[in-house]
């Protein structure tokens, strides 16, 4: 009796080692792939320029209800001018910066901002509310 | 059943057939940035990596397995005072079911009678965002709500206390006897159109529509339950309690019977199969309170209890899941290219990818069948019951990871809509002027949650499977065996969430219908005076 309790104990100990031995490889495991496969940042302190905040200029032109380029990326951070021309008048809403400016046939409409919120944000038409394309702001 | 297909046809006939692909989607835009490469291919070798962890916990041991009752820990709430008095307190559930009712009519009302700009009406952010998305996160993360707050629940009930009071009869129900074969099918039909109606549907942000589709929903619901029995209708037609119910087996929350004999009187049978009733709401509501437990529990476990699955549940399951990833897929460059290729209307993806989802996971259980050896002993579709629930977490966790931030964001508005539901220029609570805070999260954060929760709801897939094999077949080995193709299929379905996660997001560029810009003009600005 007193030996069958002992060895169930015994059991039930090594199952718990086992099991956090396993536990603990997964998560080396885990920790360890995701150091291997992050992208080399770059060591602290010593920021390289292309690491800093940048002024970018994009020419953007509106044809048939598309953006070309249909999709401008920048970095978080950037400080962003948008040269926007279009060949029918359209008032074009820039999601999440909540911008609206009209855009002319003929003339160009700047639209400058800090790309100071992460993500991937739409630009529509804002009469038809349908998506002309899109900003992208990576994080740093 | 006759009246329902009749109902169900109507529903159909009265929506525009005419659904062009558009972009126009039910959700509104998220701000999410696809997953970069690396942290794909991570959350793919995570995936496999955490595989092996559910397999070492119960691969080994000195696990019984067999036919013994599934035990989880389990903590009853009704038995802290304080907290039983706020929990079963009348005042309380009156004043939720007030709220919900009034919700439900500000949503008919706004549709039928606000502006028919999805951005300045209250209908579309809280049909698709408040509640679809967000109340289904509660259900799943916190408890079922939805059996004491469904609207057309509560509104049948107080239709048939005044008709009792009146001495009109007794109550509306005709009982009719629901074909036991039929099981929830009538649910699966309904979600199919649910999520057609959110996915491809131009109209699914136009107030009205959403409005209409409420109403014709209401009759459908409220003819299911007049004609088979409120309680019996709610467990295989209303497709909002059958999909509530089934995240509710996630949640860490469960209602408890403790009275055999009342459980094996129920109209389920619910208490027959395991011996206990766990979230069987037609139990709770009858039982005395003494023998009712509101338990707290581990998230999960209840995905893992023994219980029959009615005909069409495991359909049910595949279509849940197969459900949120067409919504990812349909954004993605595959989908553009094949389209292109193809011209193939977005509604014939919708109608082919749940049966091919469900032709993999039989495959897959087929597989497992026979690396178990259980063949001669095991029929493939108790298999496939015992298996179907333990993918509930992978398509919980994908939903979570696509529209936590939209619910962030987009749920705002609903807090300058609850100031002017009708988008009329109110002013009810002076927040009408609220603006969106889209920078709740950053970018980095929703890719590593992303992942994480990803990878979470894989395991606890991988762990709840295994479970349902060590219960079916009894024997370590043969269990373990039979969850190598299992495991195969789980991988397959992570790194599919991972990778729709990682494609760009593209726009899709034709124009929407001329319905949706300019509604008619006699709905646009009814004559109301303005307020405030």
């Amino acid at each position: 009796m007193f030996e069958q309790s002992r060895l169930a104990e015994g059991a039930g100990k090594s199952l718990v080692n086992r099991t956090l031995m396993m536990v603990a490889l997964v998560m080396i495991g885990l920790v360890g792939l995701f150091f291997a496969l992050r992208p080399g940042t770059t060591t602290s302190g010593t920021a390289t320029p292309a690491d800093e905040p940048q002024e970018r200029a994009y020419d953007v032109a509106i044809e048939n209800g598309a953006m070309s380029p249909v999709e401008v990326s920048v970095e978080e951070g950037d400080q962003v001018t948008l040269r926007l021309t279009s060949g029918s008048p359209l008032e074009v809403h820039l999601h999440g910066y909540d911008l609206e400016e009209e855009v002319l046939p003929g003339e160009e409409t700047v639209l400058s901002f800090e790309a100071e919120i992460s993500g991937r944000f739409e630009i529509e038409d804002h009469e038809t509310e349908t998506a002309l394309g899109a900003l992208l702001v990576q994080p740093r | 059943m006759r009246r329902a297909f009749v109902l169900t046809l109507a529903v159909l006939l009265l929506l525009p057939l005419t659904a062009s692909p558009t972009f126009a989607h039910g959700l509104g835009v998220s701000y999410d940035l696809p997953l970069p490469l690396w942290l794909y291919l991570y959350g793919a070798g995570a995936t496999v990596l955490v595989s092996f962890a559910p397999i070492s916990l119960l691969g080994g041991g000195r696990r019984a397995g067999g036919e013994a009752a599934y035990r989880y820990p389990r903590f009853d709430l009704l038995r802290i005072g304080p907290l039983r008095v706020v929990l079963t307190s009348k005042a309380l559930l009156l004043g939720l079911r007030l709220l919900s009712v009034g919700l439900f009519s500000l949503v008919l009302l706004s549709g039928f009678f606000g502006r028919q700009v999805p951005a300045s009406n209250f209908a579309p952010t809280f049909v698709w965002v408040v509640w679809w998305v967000g109340f289904g996160f509660f259900v799943a993360f916190v408890g079922n709500l939805w059996p004491l707050v469904n609207p057309w629940k509560v509104l049948f009930e107080w239709t048939e206390a005044l008709v009792r009071r009146l001495r009109l009869g007794d109550g509306l129900e005709l009982r009719e006897t629901y074909p036991a074969a039929l099981g929830v099918w009538p649910a699966v039909a309904l979600y199919a159109v649910f999520v057609w109606v959110e996915n491809v549907f131009w109209g699914s942000p136009t107030p009205l529509y959403i409005a209409v589709l409420a109403l014709n929903y209401s009759v459908l619901t409220w003819g299911g339950m007049t004609v088979y029995g409120k309680e019996v209708w709610l467990r295989r037609g209303e497709v909002f309690s059958v999909f509530f119910g089934l995240l509710a087996r996630f949640a860490p929350t469960e209602a408890r019977v403790e009275d055999r004999r009342l459980c094996r009187a129920c109209s389920d049978g619910c208490g027959a199969a395991q011996g206990d009733c766990v979230n069987c709401y037609e139990c709770f509501d009858k039982a005395a309170p003494e023998d009712r437990e509101l338990n707290l529990r581990p998230w999960a476990v209840g995905l893992a209890r023994a219980e029959p699955v009615p005909p069409g549940g495991v359909f049910f399951v595949i279509l849940v899941l197969a459900g949120v990833a067409f919504d990812g897929l349909m954004e993605t460059p595959l989908w553009s290219e094949l389209r292109r290729a193809t011209s193939m209307p977005p509604t014939l993806g919708l109608v082919l990818l749940p049966p091919l989802f469900f032709a993999a996971y039989l495959s897959f259980v087929k597989l497992s069948q026979l690396f178990g050896g259980g063949k001669g002993r095991l029929r493939l579709a108790s298999l496939a019951d015992v298996y179907v629930y333990s993918l509930v977490p992978i398509a919980i966790a994908y939903q979570v990871a696509h529209y936590y931030t939209l619910l962030l964001v987009q749920g705002q508005e609903v807090v300058h809509h609850l100031s002017d539901p009708f988008g009329w220029g109110w002013d009810l609570f002076g927040t009408a002027r609220y603006e969106v805070n889209p920078g709740l999260v950053g970018a980095a954060f929703v890719w590593y949650s992303q992942v994480a929760l990803i990878v979470v709801g894989h395991v606890l897939a991988v762990y709840l499977a295994h479970l349902g094999a060590l219960r079916l077949f009894g024997d370590r080995r043969k269990a373990l065996r039979s969850q190598l193709p299992m495991l195969a299929l789980m991988v397959l379905y992570t790194i599919s969430s991972l990778w729709i996660l990682s494609q760009p997001i593209i726009v899709e560029e034709e124009a929407v219908p001329t319905e949706n810009a300019q509604p008619d003009p006699t709905l646009r600005e009814p004559p109301m005076p303005d307020v405030g």
